[in-house]
C-alpha cells in the first residue's frame, strides 16, 4: 500500500498518519519523503487521533465543478492536537462565519473520493 | 551564493493586448502582443534568437506547444522556444529564465510572451481549472477554490491583526481608481467600499469585488544585452535584481498563514542582487489576485511590517503618487489577470512607467520599479527590480 493509500485508510478511521524523522524527530504529514529539517529519509509512523482546532477556514458559495450540491460548505485548515502540524479538509453544512469561529474544536472523520479529507466539528 | 553575470540585461520594448474578454484565439493574441513588443522595441524579428512563452491553460483554447506556432507567425520558425507553466506566476518565471539566458551570454536578444485565453469556458470551469493549481490532494480535492484559499488567508489575517473587511475593500477601490487610467485594463469602473461590501460573497470573507476577474490577454517584452540595447538606439530599462523562491504548496504547511515565504525569499534575493532595500523602491506591481493578497504582499516585500499593511491601505499610503505607488496599472484586480500573461504584463507596465509611456497613471519621478508575481497561493514566486537609464 502506498503512503498516500495508508494516509487515506487512516483518515477513513478518523486518524492522521504522520512520519517522525528518526534522525531529528521532526514530524511531517506522511506525504513528505525526506525530512524538511535535516534531509534524511528514515521515518517512523506516528498516528495522531485526528483531533484539533480550526486554524482558519472559508465558506465557499461559488464552488468548483462537483461541489455545487454541497454549497455552502467550509474548506478548513485544522491545527492538529499534540503536534505543530495542520491538515486541510472539507466540512459540510457551514453557512455563516458564526457557525465556525477560528479555534472551534474539530476532527478528521473520513476520506471521500469526491471530497477528500472530511473534517467535522466536535 | 553570488552569481557572475556576463551581460547586463535590459528590457528594450513591451506590448500588450487589452485584457478582458477577447474574441481572438490564444495564438492570435499571443502574436498581437509579440508584434507590438517588436515594433515598440524597433527591432527586426530576425534579431530574436529564442523565445520564452508563459501559459497555463492553452488546452482550453485548443493550442499547446504555443512557442513554435508563435515563432512561425513571426516569420522566425527556425528559432527555439520554451513554454513555461508556473500557475499564475508563469510570466515572471518565463521572464526570469529569459533574463538568466541573456545574462549568461547565451543570447543577445529574446522575446518573452505570456498569454491566457479562458473566459469562453465560463465561471464554473475556470474556477475548476484554477483549483488544479493548488496542492490538489489536500486543497482542490476538498473543495477549495482559489478565492477559498485566499479567503482562508484573509480569515487568518482578520483573526490575527487589527483589520476589517472594509480595509480589504479599500484595496479594490484603490486599484480600480488606477485601472481607470489604464486604457488596457479589464475592469475600467470606479467602485466604492459599499460596492465591494455589497457584492456577492464568493468565499467568505471575500466577496466578488475582492477578487480579480478571469481575463484573456497577452503581454510581451523584448529582453536583450546592454550592448544590443545601446546599439539599437530605442528606450530601454535595466534589470538590476532577479529572485525566485518557493513555499509549501499547501497553506497548511506554512509556518504563518498570513505570510507567503516564497515572496520573502525571492525579494531578498532580488534586493541583494540590486544592492538596495525595500525603501529604495518607487513603485511596485504586486500580485493582488485578491485584496488580501496585496496587503500580505506589501508586508512580505518589506514595504510595511507584518500586520501593518492594512494600516497603510487605511491611510492611503499606497495610492498612486503617495508614499509608494502600489499597482499603478490597476493590478490584477482592475487591469485583469490572464494568468500566463500577468507576470510579463507587470514588466510591460514597469517599462512604460520608466520610459515615460504610462500617461495619466505615471508615477512621478520614478527611477526604480519592482514586479512581484506568484503561482497559486504563492507556492512559487519571482521578484524583479528595474532601473531607468
Amino acid at each position: 500500500m502506498s503512503v498516500k493509500e495508508q494516509l487515506i485508510e487512516n483518515a477513513k478511521n478518523g486518524k492522521v498518519l504522520t512520519h517522525k524523522c528518526t534522525s531529528c524527530n521532526h514530524l511531517h504529514l506522511s506525504t513528505v519523503y525526506y525530512c524538511e529539517k535535516c534531509g534524511s529519509k528514515g521515518f517512523e509512523d506516528t498516528i495522531l487521533d485526528g483531533t484539533g482546532t480550526v486554524a482558519t477556514y472559508t465558506i465557499i458559495t461559488v464552488a468548483p465543478a462537483g461541489f455545487e450540491q454541497y454549497t455552502p460548505y467550509a474548506f478548513v485548515v485544522l491545527q492538529l492536537n499534540n503536534s505543530d502540524l495542520r491538515i486541510s479538509g472539507f466540512m459540510a453544512n457551514i453557512a455563516i462565519p458564526e457557525d465556525l469561529p477560528v479555534g472551534t474544536k474539530a476532527k478528521v472523520t473520513d476520506f471521500d473520493e469526491h471530497r477528500g479529507i472530511i473534517i467535522e466539528k466536535q | 551564493m553570488s552569481v557572475t553575470l556576463v551581460e547586463k540585461v535590459c528590457v528594450l520594448g513591451a506590448g500588450s493586448t487589452k485584457y478582458g474578454k477577447l474574441s481572438d484565439s490564444i495564438t492570435d493574441i499571443a502574436t498581437q502582443a509579440s508584434v507590438s513588443a517588436i515594433e515598440n522595441a524597433g527591432i527586426n524579428p530576425k534579431d530574436i534568437k529564442a523565445s520564452y512563452i508563459s501559459n497555463v491553460f492553452g488546452v482550453a483554447d485548443k493550442q499547446v506547444h504555443l512557442g513554435p506556432v508563435l515563432m512561425s507567425n513571426l516569420g522566425i520558425s527556425d528559432k527555439p522556444s520554451l513554454s513555461i507553466e508556473s500557475a499564475c506566476g508563469s510570466g515572471s518565471v518565463a521572464f526570469r529564465e529569459a533574463y538568466a539566458n541573456v545574462a549568461a551570454g547565451f543570447y543577445d536578444c529574446l522575446v518573452v510572451t505570456g498569454v491566457e485565453k479562458v473566459t469562453h469556458t465560463g465561471t464554473e470551469w475556470t474556477t475548476t481549472y484554477f483549483a488544479y493549481c493548488s496542492d490538489f490532494f489536500y486543497e482542490g480535492q476538498a473543495g477549495a477554490s482559489f478565492p477559498g484559499l485566499f479567503a482562508s488567508m484573509a480569515r487568518a489575517y482578520l483573526t490575527e491583526f487589527d483589520a476589517t473587511e472594509e480595509d480589504f475593500a479599500k484595496v479594490a477601490v484603490k486599484n480600480h481608481e488606477n485601472g481607470l487610467l489604464n486604457p488596457k485594463a479589464h475592469l475600467q469602473k470606479k467602485i466604492t467600499i459599499d460596492d465591494v461590501m455589497n457584492s456577492a460573497v464568493v468565499a467568505s470573507p471575500l466577496k466578488l469585488y475582492d477578487c480579480c476577474p478571469f481575463s484573456d490577454g497577452a503581454s510581451s517584452v523584448i529582453l536583450c544585452s546592454e550592448k544590443f540595447a545601446k546599439e539599437n538606439g530605442n528606450d530601454y530599462i535595466e534589470v538590476i535584481g532577479s529572485g525566485r523562491g518557493g513555499s509549501p504548496a499547501a497553506l497548511q504547511g506554512r509556518e504563518h498563514l498570513t505570510t507567503i515565504p516564497s515572496t520573502k525569499i525571492a525579494a531578498k534575493a532580488a534586493y541583494d542582487m540590486a544592492g538596495i532595500t525595500a525603501k529604495d523602491i518607487d513603485f511596485a506591481e504586486v500580485h493582488d489576485c485578491f485584496t488580501i493578497a496585496e496587503i500580505v504582499d506589501t508586508e512580505d516585500l518589506g514595504f510595511f511590517e507584518k500586520g501593518k499593511g492594512v494600516q497603510a491601505i487605511r491611510e492611503d499610503r499606497t495610492k498612486l503618487n503617495s508614499d509608494i505607488s502600489i499597482n499603478p496599472s490597476g493590478g490584477l484586480k482592475s487591469k485583469g489577470h490572464p494568468i500566463g500573461a500577468t507576470g510579463v504584463g507587470q514588466v510591460a507596465e514597469v517599462y512604460d512607467q520608466l520610459t515615460g509611456k504610462a500617461g495619466a497613471r505615471t508615477v512621478r519621478d520614478a527611477k526604480i520599479g519592482l514586479t512581484h508575481n506568484f503561482g497559486a497561493t504563492g507556492a512559487s514566486c519571482a521578484v524583479h527590480i528595474f532601473q531607468s537609464v
